[in-house]
Order: structure tokens, then sequence, then C-alpha cells
């Protein structure tokens, strides 16, 4: 269940769209930053606030990279696996991650704290390579870089 | 009228024509796989590339997306052509499971067909094969996901044609996936479309599974009686099992789909509780002596109480030969009562219709696709008339106003898939002048003065009837002044009824000592008649059906009656003691629970036995012009012979 | 030179609304609507201005497609879906300055006649949409944007469509099918946006940087904007952003024309690491390797043309000796069969194909005929839906024309010959 003042302002952005679909990609990125991730409940709200078919909304949530249908941790580390960061080594960041986390890609640590999901390029390839934890970019990530990252998007 | 030249042949189209629909006008079928003529164009399957080797475009184009121009010079063998057709089927073969041997679709499978026209034969891609879960999608239809090819049919039928918003598509890239939210009874009245329109096997007939192979089905042009909209189907049936039915186009009618009660009900043609054997008071007997003993008691019973204590009782369940039939036979016994309806509301709205409608205000299913304002009248009309769904949802997408009359007393079975505003009052109706109006009332009863304010709307007319061969029924029970029979029987005169096809009352009144029952499926009334005369289904039978909207339709018989083979006893492929061991060794001639006749036949053979004259042909009179209807042709309205 | 688009920024942050209007900000827009629409759009067209998303079409044609005497509204769609590898002009230009976008579109809107206008933003983009919600906020209040522009009749509306990221997104008509909040899959052509588009309505999609070149056309004058080029056929400045393996990546404004020798020598400071230059995507993901034997061809967009790649978005990714160009190549189609939408069989099945052929070329398992095979590719899929899987081909069409030896190399030995052993 969302707090209701959630579903004010939702049902407002909607009502103010040009036509309810219009407002379709914000309200499941909305449900998605309360629950962390787009849950069947979620896809639930979402129909109900849009006036559409739970199918309807699922259907537009599974094109979306950025929309999760599935459990991630608390916060999703992208990966940007694109040619620029390929250039620049991604595949060195990776491995890292994996080794240092003891995950694979799309696995979440045994915490809960971290997902890990490679993406498209992120349009940051001037500093490449680049990544985002829980929606932060990190540019010019190194496997030392990566550690001081970790260390504080866990606190944070 | 554009002119163009497909592989050296001239040809000349209306404007607005594909390629693809130019190509097939001369013979040329260029393969396809998301093109389909009811659903919008979605270009996304390629396969029905050609090359354009002059004119006013050139090179390799879809045919499908392409509007035929003056002066296209059109290649569909050009080699670049072909290669591109070839790797498309390779893509697709890609990770399309190679299970035919195990697939319902086999036979009837455009990916398979394709896939021999397309010339792909050698796998070249090392990787695997995706692979998805398949889902329940209720008791009518078998999901297979692995064997899409992602042609988008299903989602366009599902969503843009009917209207459903409980299955579509999901993902992207190589991962799209169609199916449900969640598993679940698929909630559209035509889901079972699916399987026509899916070109290989996703969506397969699970009340028929692994039954029989396409090659192995009889078939034959027949017209659906579940209702009396008279969609068009093929009923696929093997070793007298009704495996399938599927849609069959008509575009005068329900176009190229059916509804689901058309498609997966047929309980009662295969159940082993339908009668099958010819009984005189409870005894299994041959056809003839049944019809004898018939024959003689009427008879006897006409000598002693006089012909007026008969009444001849029919349905809008006959065909109109049966119905026909009838009157040949209230002819012969001068002075019996000819009765088609079970009682005096359901002959009203029948009558009432017939009476109603002509040529002109008679709307067609174009019109009603076309219609500006549609009114649906006390109806519930996914439960009275499905395939009327889809062209008012055409006619409401075009722009259309729809009007949902109720007064509270009927309630939707299911959501309608189209926007309409709901009104207590026909008063509150507006069709502005000019505008394309269509009122489509249900067979509920309708009160005169109400029937007189629809009549005034200026509307062309849809009145649906209380059974399938309504209109038939009622324009023969109009000439012959029948009279319903809970009437007749309430005058406490009868002395015998003769059923045909007829709906009995649960017990009949005291006084009549003499029931015959001619019928396919019999009541507990009906099964403790004096005579009891089995009769053929329409898939059984040819004959003619005059549908809601006055067009008379010819269906042709799909098999002979008879037990189906699968689970056959025994006792009918032995008559010696003790039996034989499987498989038996000797054949009969006779079909095994065959007895069946045309319910016309057997009223015509009865007249004979009768010592009235030999009836060969039903159709006689005005009638005679519907003898050689093409079952194919689309149907004629009636309203022509009628007022003749 | 003169800068254009890259004039009011500022070192480290973003420039303030009245930086902007004080350092001749909005004088595009105040000469606009002075002038009849149709003039405005003229001027368009003769500054020569095309389009920056990455085909290269002339805008004023674009603009000038859109009917004007059809009833119902007419549309106008910043695309701002920057998605194609490499690319990260849109993300500087906004990030710097979102000023001149917001001009842009106005200047638009009263060419076109559209009453309201949208920005599509992709996902990640939620600084540049930051700014640009204040930007618009603050044009609103000084009656630059809104209701009754600078006191005439003329009003905009301008709106944010923030997206959840799929690179097809940026197909406009994929783009419309977001924005009305439709799965998006390209529609089928025509009809064309212009006459048919957002909601079924006359529609123009129109890219960030275009856009924001329009107020300085305005200002200047369509000479200026022609002038401002390198070479003769080429018109006013582009941005380049520049990645992979050189000293400085960068994104700079430059000429039209300018030759990409200069742009990796004197803006990026000469390769990375010394090392020697072997080949480069010149504007994006979905373009052609150019070899040592093009970095003196001016960067225009029929220049490139000519020797068989495409300006594209100006998002230049450039490669050294030492990698393995197979290897990128496969990074390319992984990440085009990843985000095919779905729609059309060549793309959706083809691109797996290619990308398996290549995962086996690039560990030693490839074949003679892969090469037949991805020709065949390179061919048919030019008959895809949209320009997705086209565009996919361009890199592994660069690969087998310049670079076959590499890829034969790769099969001949069976393995990388980029790769140590260890790596193996």
């Amino acid at each position: 269940m969302i707090p209701e003042e959630l579903k004010k302002s939702l049902q407002q952005r909607v009502a103010t769209a040009v036509t309810a679909r219009e407002a379709a990609v914000d309200v499941m990125k909305e449900l998605q930053s309360h629950y962390g991730w787009l849950t069947d409940e979620a896809v639930g709200e979402a129909a109900e606030i849009l006036g559409l078919s739970t199918l309807q909304v699922d259907e537009l949530a599974t094109f979306y990279e950025m929309i999760y249908r599935r459990p991630v941790g608390k916060k999703v580390i992208h990966v940007c696996d694109s040619i620029s960061c390929w250039c620049a080594g991604f595949e060195r960041i990776m491995e890292h991650l994996r080794k240092k986390l003891g995950v694979v890609e799309g696995q979440t640590t045994a915490d809960g704290m971290f997902t890990v999901i490679p993406c498209c390029c992120m349009g940051i390839c001037g500093d490449s390579p680049a990544m985002t934890v829980g929606g932060n970019f990190y540019g010019s990530v190194t496997p030392e870089k990566l550690d001081e990252i970790l260390e504080k998007e866990r606190k944070n | 009228m554009p002119k163009l030249t497909i592989d050296n042949i001239p040809v000349e189209v209306p404007q607005g024509t594909s390629v693809l629909e130019a190509a097939r006008s001369v013979g040329i079928t260029i393969p396809h796989f998301c093109y389909h003529p009811a659903l919008a164009i979605a270009a996304a399957c390629r396969l029905c590339a050609v090359k354009l080797l002059d004119g006013p475009v050139k090179g390799i184009q879809m045919s499908c997306s392409l509007a035929a121009q003056d002066g296209m010079v059109v290649s569909t063998t050009d080699p670049e052509a072909m290669k591109l057709r070839s790797l498309v089927i390779e893509w697709l073969m890609i990770n399309h499971p190679h299970d035919c041997p195990v697939c319902d679709e086999g036979g009837e499978c455009l990916l398979q067909d394709f896939t021999i026209a397309g010339g792909h034969g050698r796998r070249r891609y090392q990787g695997n094969k995706r692979t998805h879960m398949n889902q329940y999608l209720g008791e009518g239809i078998y999901h297979e996901m692995n064997r899409c090819i992602q042609c988008y049919r299903c989602v366009r039928f599902y969503q843009e044609y009917a209207g459903g918003t409980d299955f579509g598509v999901m993902g992207s890239a190589g991962r799209v996936y169609f199916g449900r939210f969640e598993e679940g009874q698929l909630e559209s009245p035509l889901s079972g479309n699916l399987v026509d329109i899916c070109p290989t096997g996703v969506f397969t007939d699970k009340t028929g599974r692994f039954r029989a192979r396409y090659w192995d089905y009889q078939f034959s042009p027949a017209v659906c009686q579940h209702c009396s909209v008279g969609c068009n189907t093929s009923p696929q049936a093997f070793h007298r099992e009704l495996i399938k039915i599927v849609g069959r186009r008509n575009d005068n009618v329900n176009g190229w789909f059916i509804c689901d009660r058309g498609r997966f009900d047929k309980e009662y043609l295969n159940t082993p509780l339908r009668p099958r054997d010819p009984m005189v008071d409870g005894t299994p007997c041959e056809y003839e002596e049944a019809l004898a003993a018939l024959a003689a008691r009427v008879a006897d019973l006409a000598k002693v109480h006089g012909p007026e204590s008969i009444v001849i009782a029919g349905s809008p369940r006959l065909s109109l030969e049966g119905a026909l039939m009838l009157t040949e036979l209230a002819e012969h016994l001068k002075g019996a009562t000819l009765s088609f309806y079970a009682g005096p509301a359901e002959s009203e709205v029948s009558l009432g219709a017939v009476k109603l409608l002509n040529e002109q205000n008679a709307a067609t299913v174009r019109d009603l696709e076309g219609a500006d304002c549609v009114v649906l009248y006390e109806l519930d009309l996914i439960e009275e008339g499905a395939m009327l769904v889809p062209a008012v949802r055409k006619a409401a997408v075009r722009g259309g106003q729809v009007y949902l009359v109720s007064s509270g007393q009927r309630t939707l079975s299911k959501p309608l898939p189209f926007a309409y505003r709901q009104v207590a009052s026909l008063d509150e109706v507006i069709i502005e002048g000019g505008a394309k109006g269509v009122v489509i009332c249900g067979a509920a009863p309708r009160p005169a003065e109400e029937m007189a304010q629809i009549a005034s709307l200026g509307a062309k007319l849809m009145l649906l009837q209380p059974g399938p061969n309504g209109f038939a029924v009622g324009t023969v029970a109009l000439e012959s002044r029948a009279v319903p029979l809970s009437e007749v029987l309430s005058s406490g005169k009868v002395k015998a009824l003769l059923a045909f096809e007829a709906e009995l009352p649960d017990r009949l009144p005291e006084g009549v000592t003499l029931l015959a029952c001619a019928d396919w499926r019999a009541s507990d009334l009906a099964k403790g008649a004096a005579v009891f005369l089995p009769t053929t289904t329409w898939i059984e039978s040819d004959g003619t059906a005059v549908n809601f909207e006055g067009r008379a339709q010819h269906f042709q018989r799909s098999f002979k009656a008879g037990l189906p083979l699968k689970g056959l006893d025994p006792k009918y492929y032995q008559h010696q003691s003790p039996a034989p061991l499987h498989p038996p060794r000797v054949p009969h001639g006779e079909i095994p629970g065959g007895k069946e006749r045309d319910c016309w036949k057997v009223v015509a053979q009865l007249i004979e036995k009768m010592g009235g004259g030999s009836m060969a042909e039903p159709l006689t009179g005005k009638w005679g012009a519907l003898r050689d209807l093409d079952p194919e042709g689309g149907g004629i309205r009636v309203f022509g012979l009628r007022d003749r | 030179m003169e800068l254009l688009l890259f004039k009011h920024n500022r070192p480290g942050r973003v420039c303030t609304f009245e930086e902007y209007r004080d350092g001749g900000g909005f004088s595009g827009l105040k000469k606009a609507i002075a002038m009849a629409p149709l003039e405005v759009q003229q001027v368009v067209m003769d500054s020569g201005l095309r389009g920056r998303g990455g085909a290269g079409f002339p805008t004023g044609k674009k603009w000038s497609f859109v009917p004007r005497d059809l009833p119902g509204p007419r549309w106008l769609i910043c695309n701002c879906d920057e998605m194609e590898p490499g690319t990260y002009k849109d993300r500087a230009l906004l990030e710097a300055n979102p000023y001149s976008l917001i001009e842009g579109m106005t200047i638009a809107c009263y060419a076109l006649g559209v009453r309201h206008a949208f920005i599509f933003i992709r996902k990640g983009y939620e600084t540049a949409a930051a700014n640009l919600a204040r930007g618009i906020e603050e044009a609103k209040k000084a009656g630059l944007l809104g209701e009754r522009i600078l006191g005439t009749d003329f009003s905009v509306d301008l709106d944010l469509h923030l997206s959840a990221g799929r690179y097809i997104c940026g197909e406009e008509t994929a783009l419309i099918n977001a924005l009305e909040g439709k799965r998006p899959n390209p529609r089928v052509k025509p009809p064309f946006p212009a006459i048919k588009g957002l909601w079924n309505s006359p529609t123009v999609v129109n890219n960030v940087e275009t856009l924001a070149n329009v107020p300085e056309i305005l200002a200047n004058g369509a000479a200026w904007f022609k002038g401002l080029a390198k070479n003769p056929e080429g018109a006013g400045n582009k941005l380049f952003c520049v990645s992979g393996s050189v000293a400085k990546r960068v994104c700079v404004e430059l000429p039209i024309g300018t030759t990409l020798r200069e742009i990796i020598d004197v803006h990026c400071g000469g390769m990375r690491d010394g090392k020697k230059f072997k080949a480069c995507i010149p504007g994006g993901a979905s373009t052609q390797f150019l070899t040592a034997d093009h970095l003196d061809v001016p960067m225009d967009f029929d220049t490139v043309a000519k020797v068989g790649s495409r300006l594209g978005s100006g998002g230049v990714i450039v490669f050294d000796e030492s990698q393995c160009l197979v290897a990128a190549t496969l990074n390319l189609i992984t990440f085009f069969a990843r985000e095919s939408c779905g729609w059309c069989t060549p793309c959706r099945e083809g691109l797996p194909f290619v990308k398996e052929i290549l995962q086996r070329i690039e560990v030693g398992r490839g074949e003679e005929r892969d090469l037949e095979i991805m020709r065949e590719h390179i061919k048919y899929l030019n008959y895809s839906f949209c320009a997705l899987a086209p565009g996919a081909m361009a890199p592994l069409d660069g690969l087998l024309r310049s670079f076959e030896d590499e890829v034969r190399e790769h099969i001949l030995k069976g393995k990388c010959p980029y790769k140590t052993e260890k790596q193996i």
C-alpha cells in the first residue's frame, strides 16, 4: 500500500497529463522509488491510478531498462558496458565488483545492499568507465576508487 | 485504379490496395506472417519482401505496407527478395523449437508452409535456443511460448480488434513475451480466435489437443447455431468426434472470427448421453419401425379424436427446411395445430422482428461498423450476439457514440470492450439528423410501445432472435398462423404432441396420450416419449439457416453422424459372442450409433408413411431460390423472397 | 573561432538566467516574434542547419512538411533521449546551459504554430532535467514562455517527459509512442510524424543541439551561421564529444568541417599514452569505422558520407593499435541486440545471430563462412523496420571493409591476436 499522499500526488500528475497514459512512466518510476522495485502490488496501484489494466502497465514496465520488475537491493549499481566504457576497461570494474561483492550481474549481495546490473551508455563517455550507485554518478572509476565508492554508498 | 505488373502479370486494383493483396488477386501468395486482412498493417515480420524492378518505387520493399501504384513492376521471385525471405525464415527458426511432431498446429502451420517456401533448410546459427515459461490461459487455450515467431498478430487481434486488456506483449528485444500479467482465464469472449490467428502453434485449442492432424479432419462450411448471428464456421471432425471448430470468413457476418461459445461449446454433439437410437415405448428399434409405429398411432388417434387433437411443434432450432416440412405435415393432418414457440413472449419477439424488418431498415454488420450512433437496447450483447461486439467496437473507435439503454433488469455478463453511455430510457438517446444510427435489441420481451419508439428513431435495426434460426422459423410461423405451444396445450383439447426439435415443457397436461419426439438431444420428458426419433445436428446435416438480419446461409454436413470411434463400446464392432479379440476382423456396413436422420427428412418420411406423397425437396415455391445457395458465398438476405 | 552553443558556458557550473539574458540570450526570440512564422522557418532553412541527432536532415525542410491548414493541435518534441553510445553532447550542453534549448524551442513553436511542446529526456539526465525545469520557470516568470510571450498573443507551454531508458526511444516515431505512454515500438511510415505524429497530429521532432542552434541563427542571420563552417558546403558549428583512446576526452564545439586530425591532436591532446591511432567511430555507435586514411576528412555530413561513414551524432570514439576491433564490434552489436525493441524479425533475431558469430570469432572458434553470413546480415538488415539494425550493421560493415585481415587472423589463428595467453 502506498501512502495516501503519494497516491494523491500521482493522481494529480495523471490529471494534468494530456492523456493518462502519458504519465505512465512517471507513475511507475515514483512507485518504484517508493517500493525499491516495481512490485506486483505496485503494478496494480499504477493500473488503478492510470485507469489501465495490470497487463497494460506491465507491457510498459517490462520494456524499460530502468524499471525493475524483480527485487533489487537497497542500491542498484549500474555499470555501463557500452563502447566508450569498454575502451576504458569497464570489464576490469565489473570483475572487481564481482570479487568484492561476491555476486554476478543481476544478483543482489547477501546483505541486500547492492544489486549489480550492467547498463547501456549513460552519456558519461568523457569520464568512462562510468557507473551509478543508487542514482549517484561516478566517472573514471578504477578498482581503488570503486572500493571507496562502495564504502561511502554503504554508509549513506 | 492503379495498373501494375506482378511477375509479368498485369494487375489492376482499387486505389489503396497493397502490393501483397494485388498479388493475391491474381493468385500469387507472397509469404507473410504479421499481415492479416482483419488487422492493421504491422510490417514487422519482413517476410513479404518483393523487389520493385521499375516504376515509382524501386528496390526491396515490404509488399504488405506498400500501396500499389501505377507503373510498378514487381517481382516476387527476384533472387534478392527470395534471399531476404529465406533469411527471415532462418532468423525465426533460430529459436523455434523443432517440435512439429508433437505440435497441434502441424499441417495447418503457416511457419511450416513458409519455411518450405522460403528455402531455408540448414541451421547456421550455433548458439542455444531461447526458451520461455508458458502460462495457464484458461480451459480453452494452450500456451506454448517457445514456438512464438513474434508476428504480433495475437496482441493486435486481442487488444485492437477485440478490445481485450488482459493479454498483451511484455519485454523487449529477443525477450518479448505474449501473455497475461498473471496466469488465468483469458477474459475476452473472443479469446479463442488466438488459435486461428497465430500463424504457428503458440495458441492451440486445448479442447482438441492431440486428437488428430489437420489432414485427418473432415470438415465442411457450417453456420454456427448457438445464437441468431449465424457466424460461419468450419467444424473439424475426426472419426465422428467433433475435435475443433474454427472460424470461417464471411465479411457480411462474422469477418474472420467467431466467439468462444461457438468455438468451444461442442459437448452437445460429442456427449455419450446423446440419444442415438430410435425407440418405441422405450425399446430401441430400427428407424423405419419407429416411423411406422408413429404413423399408425397418429392415424389411430386422428380417427378417434380428430386431427384437431394433434399439435405439431417445432422451434427456432429447426433449419428452414425443417420448419417448411412441418407446414407440410400440418397440411397433411388437416386440422392439426402448428406451433413453433414454447410461449407467447418468445413468439411475439420473433414474429415482431420478422414483421418489422425489411430490406431497408434491417441493419447489416457493415452498417453497424460504420454507424455514428449505436444503441444497445435492453441487451447483454456478449451473451446474445458476441460477434457483434467487435463491430460495435469498430464504430466506437471510429468516434461513434454508443448508448446502453438499460432499465436495470438485465445485467452485463462481462464488461463491454468499448466506451458507451448507459441511460435508463430511450428518451435520453440522441441520434442527430443525418447521422447513421443502429439500434440492437436483445431477444427479451419488447413492449409494443417501446418497439414503436425504436422504429421511430430513424435508425437501422438489429433485432436479435430468441433462437438461432428464429428469423426463418418466424417467417414460416407467421405464414402458417402457428400458435405458441403453451397456449395450445392449455386449451385442454390436445391428445397428441409431435415435437420436432422443439422445446418441451417440463410436464405435459393431463389428456395428452401420445408424445413423439424427434431431436438430437433429449430432456427427461422426451426420453419417455412413446416414439423417439434421433436427428442430426446442423454439423451433421445440410440445411439453410436465416440469421437475425434475414440472411439465408447454407450449411453442409461435415461428417456422417454416429458414435465417435474414440471410446467406442466393443459391442458395436462384433456381433458374436464371446467377443473376438481386438482389433475387429469383420467390417460392418453401418456406422455405430449412426441411425440419426436429418429432421426435415424424418418429417418427410413420416408424411410418406402416413400415405402422403414423397417429399424429396423441402425448398419449394418461393423458397426454391435458396436451393442452390453457395455455402461459401456469404449468404443472401431473404426479404425479397419473403415479400414476394 | 566563434562559439555559439557553448557561448554562455561557465566553468564548473550551469549558467544562470541572468547571465544568459545579459549575454545576448533571448534576442533571437525577440527578433523571431517580430517576423511572420514562415519567415522564421525560411531563415532556418536558409541557414543550412541540419539535424544534429544523427541523420542530418535539413531542419527547415523538416518544419516545412508540417501542414498549416489542418484543424487541431500541432506538436513539437525535443529529442533528448541521447542514448547513442559514445555520445554525451546534449548532456554537456544542458548541464552547462538549458536556456538556448528553451529559447530555441520557443522560436520553433512560433515558426510552427505549436502551443504545447515536450522535451523527452532520457533516464540518467536528471541534472539536465532539473536545469530545464528551473529554466522553464525562469523564462515563464520573465514573460519569455507560457502565456502571452513578450506581451504578444503567442503562448507556449513547455513540458518535460522523463523516460526510463531504452535506446529505441530515440527513434522519432518510437519516441512519440513512448511519450504517449505506449510501448515504444517505431511506427509504420508513412504517415510521417509531420502529418500524423503525437496523438495523430502533425509533429516535429528535433534534437537538443539542433534546437539550441536556432536562437543564434535568428539573432545573427542565416548567412552568419553558414559562414561558421570550415568547409564551403557546411553550416554552423557542431559539438564533438570524444571518448576512447585519446589523452583528453572532451566535448568541444568546433566549426563543421573541422578534421578528425585537428579534433584528436589539438583538442584532445593526441592519443592516450602515446599509442598509435588505429580507427575511430566518427558519430556514435551506429557509424562506420574510419581509419588513419580518413584523418583529414572534414567532419561534415556529406564529406563523411563520401568516405562511407556518417557524421552521426558527433560522438567520436577513438581506438588505438592495441585494441581488438572484433571485440569492439562485438561490444557494439551486443548493445544493439539488447536494445532492439523486438518488433521486426531482422533486428530482433539477426543481431543476436551476428553477436553469436562475433563471440565465436573472438574466442577463436570462427569459421571462414562466418564472413559470408555477416555480409548477408550487413546487406539484409537494411530491410529492417527502422534504422536501428542498419545502424548496428555500420560498424560491422566498417570492420569487414577496413579490417577484414584482422577478422581473418582471429579465424586462422583460432584466437584473438590482441589477447595475451593469460587473458585467453
